[in-house]
């Protein structure tokens, strides 16, 4: 990882490399979707774009599985995925040892295919995507990492983000995360096919601006994390305590003892419950209201 | 959150974010640290006398479970590590003269990301805290106060806890008696006392993390544990990449090296495997 990509990533939160796949390469990869092209699956309207009035249309086509496609679909995506311009970045963004969380996935999009509000923040700080640099060295949780299959001009919409907003420590206003009214934070990087781009997932905020490019939007998105964090197990059932630890570790336990014998997890509060203690001491386990 | 002695005060948040440490006197009562030696005491001698308490049999597990989720950590940590914090590893017994003398550990440089400390307006984000729990005998182990936001490492005559005596002599042994509870930042160089004490020395060690976070892996590690037996067709360099979170105990995480244009895991007897042509 060169100097300048150090200093960019550092000061940016994302990184962008030119032309790391060829023609042939990136044509596989639309091949094996053009082959699974009806099992592509396409949200309801609005879902993503939410209460914004500037992300608003229709729903978001994807495509997941793609490391388990039938031969040789499967093939572009597995050579994607330690890829030697990737593991040597991530090496230097995450530490040796940085794994995939999950993913990966294709997101496509054709004209008119809603946006996604803008998520992820500096405030508040959350540690399974934090970013913490310190003496040179880049210590991040959660890294995206985005192949572009298809040429993404100015103004076609996708991926976009808030520069340097990984470091904010001001929650973003609403107008931010609606695009809205973001006076000018919010960019969309253009980029061609097979490019790839490095994102903070989580710590900087990105979203997506409607699809209005006259092809279509085709971006396959490998989810990593460090390997002391955790975004999301491929399956929750792998975090409970039974699973995470032996049997007879957990046999009998409380609700109470169970709620901390949980693996690691994030954004799985519907399945985790919190504990309270009550003034006389009494501690309880306590799941939130749905 | 709770009220009475159940909750972090104003005073423990500003002690923890200066120091990276906090004491908790007399946390168990007499019953409670007398429940903890008699199951210690049951199971002294067998192979699993040391840790595993929690999965001790029935009745001498108890005492370690009812610790385990005990109101003084509980309101502690969810402050310091976040709510829904887990147990990461342990309990692990400490006796006699264990850990005495052994180099201290942690510190905030070198970064880990499996123990490290921030703060940011006003919250405290602590990955990985230790409860220790003092059994019997006084003392038990000491800090360098502050040492969680050190930039700079440790130098080779602190973590050998020998700058006693010098100008500043920042190694601090903690005076706890038995009943007392010591909550540290895994991020504070911390470790055992430095003299010879007596050796009726007991404390017991349970090690926290963030929900998010994970130090110690889990029983399913391997990629075809995590993902399915699909795995098993990828080359070495793609399975890397697909193991559990966490480090594993039995060193089985093969890590990669790149310069950017071949990627190979590290230390392998194979030639490196080109990128994608």
């Amino acid at each position: 990882m060169t100097d300048q990509e150090r200093y960019l990533w550092d000061l940016s939160g994302y990184l962008i490399l030119r032309g790391v796949l060829d023609q042939a390469e990136t044509d596989a990869a639309n091949a094996a979707i053009d082959h699974f092209a009806a099992s592509i699956e396409r949200g309801a309207d609005n879902t993503l774009a939410k209460d914004s009035r500037s992300l608003r249309g229709t729903g978001r086509p994807t495509l997941h599985g793609l490391l388990r496609l039938a031969p040789p679909h499967c093939e572009p995506f597995r050579r994607m995925l330690a890829h030697p311009a990737v593991a040597m970045r991530l090496n230097a963004m995450c530490q040796p040892g940085f794994r995939l969380d999950h993913g990966p996935l294709l997101i496509a999009g054709v004209k008119g295919t809603e946006g996604f509000t803008l998520h992820g923040e500096g405030e508040p700080f959350r540690p399974s995507v934090g970013y913490h640099g310190r003496n040179g060295a880049s210590y991040c949780a959660g890294v995206t990492v985005q192949w572009q299959l298809r040429d993404v001009a100015a103004g076609d919409g996708g991926f976009a983000c808030v520069p340097g907003s990984h470091k904010s420590r001001y929650p973003k206003p609403d107008g931010v995360r609606t695009a809205d009214d973001h006076r000018g934070t919010v960019v969309q990087p253009a980029m061609r096919a097979g490019d790839v781009l490095f994102f903070m997932d989580g710590a900087l905020t990105h979203g997506t601006l409607p699809w209005r490019g006259a092809g279509e939007r085709r971006s396959i998105l490998f989810k990593y994390a460090s390997r002391c964090a955790v975004r999301q197990w491929p399956d929750p059932a792998q975090a409970e305590p039974e699973s995470f630890w032996d049997p007879a570790f957990v046999d009998g336990m409380t609700p109470e003892q169970r709620a901390v014998m949980h693996g690691p997890n994030s954004g799985r509060s519907d399945l985790v419950p919190a504990l309270t203690v009550d003034a006389d001491g009494t501690v309880r386990a306590v799941r939130p209201q749905r | 959150m709770a009220g009475g002695p159940f909750h972090l005060t104003d005073q423990e948040r500003y002690r923890f974010d200066l120091q990276g440490y906090l004491v908790v006197p007399a946390a168990l009562g007499a019953t409670e640290v007398d429940a903890c030696n008699r199951a210690v005491d049951a199971v002294a001698g067998t192979p699993a006398a040391t840790e595993g308490m929690l999965g001790w049999p029935a009745p001498h597990r108890e005492p370690f479970r009812r610790l385990l989720v005990h109101p003084a950590v509980v309101a502690r940590l969810n402050e310091l590590c976040g709510v829904r914090f887990r147990l990461d590893h342990g309990p692990r017994l400490l006796a006699g003269g264990d850990g005495t003398g052994a180099e201290l550990q942690g510190g905030g440089e070198p970064f880990s990301p499996a123990a490290w400390y921030h703060q940011q307006n006003g919250r405290i984000f602590a990955s990985a805290v230790t409860a220790a729990w003092q059994l019997g005998g006084e003392g038990g182990m000491c800090v360098v106060p502050g040492s969680h936001k050190a930039v700079e490492p440790a130098p080779a005559g602190v973590r050998a806890g020998g700058d006693r005596g010098a100008a500043m002599d920042v190694v601090r042994e903690l005076p706890t008696r038995a009943g007392d509870l010591v909550l540290f930042a895994e991020a504070v160089t911390h470790g055992g006392r430095r003299g010879n004490g007596a050796d009726d020395r007991r404390m017991v060690l349970y090690t926290y993390t963030a929900r998010a976070v994970v130090a110690h892996a889990g029983r399913l590690f391997l990629p075809e544990e995590i993902w399915g037996d699909w795995t098993r067709e990828l080359t070495p360099e793609q399975r890397a990449v697909l193991h559990g979170p966490g480090v594993d105990a039995a060193g089985r995480l093969p890590l990669l090296e790149s310069d950017g244009a071949t990627v190979r895991v590290r230390g392998a007897d194979r030639g490196p495997r080109g990128g994608p042509t």
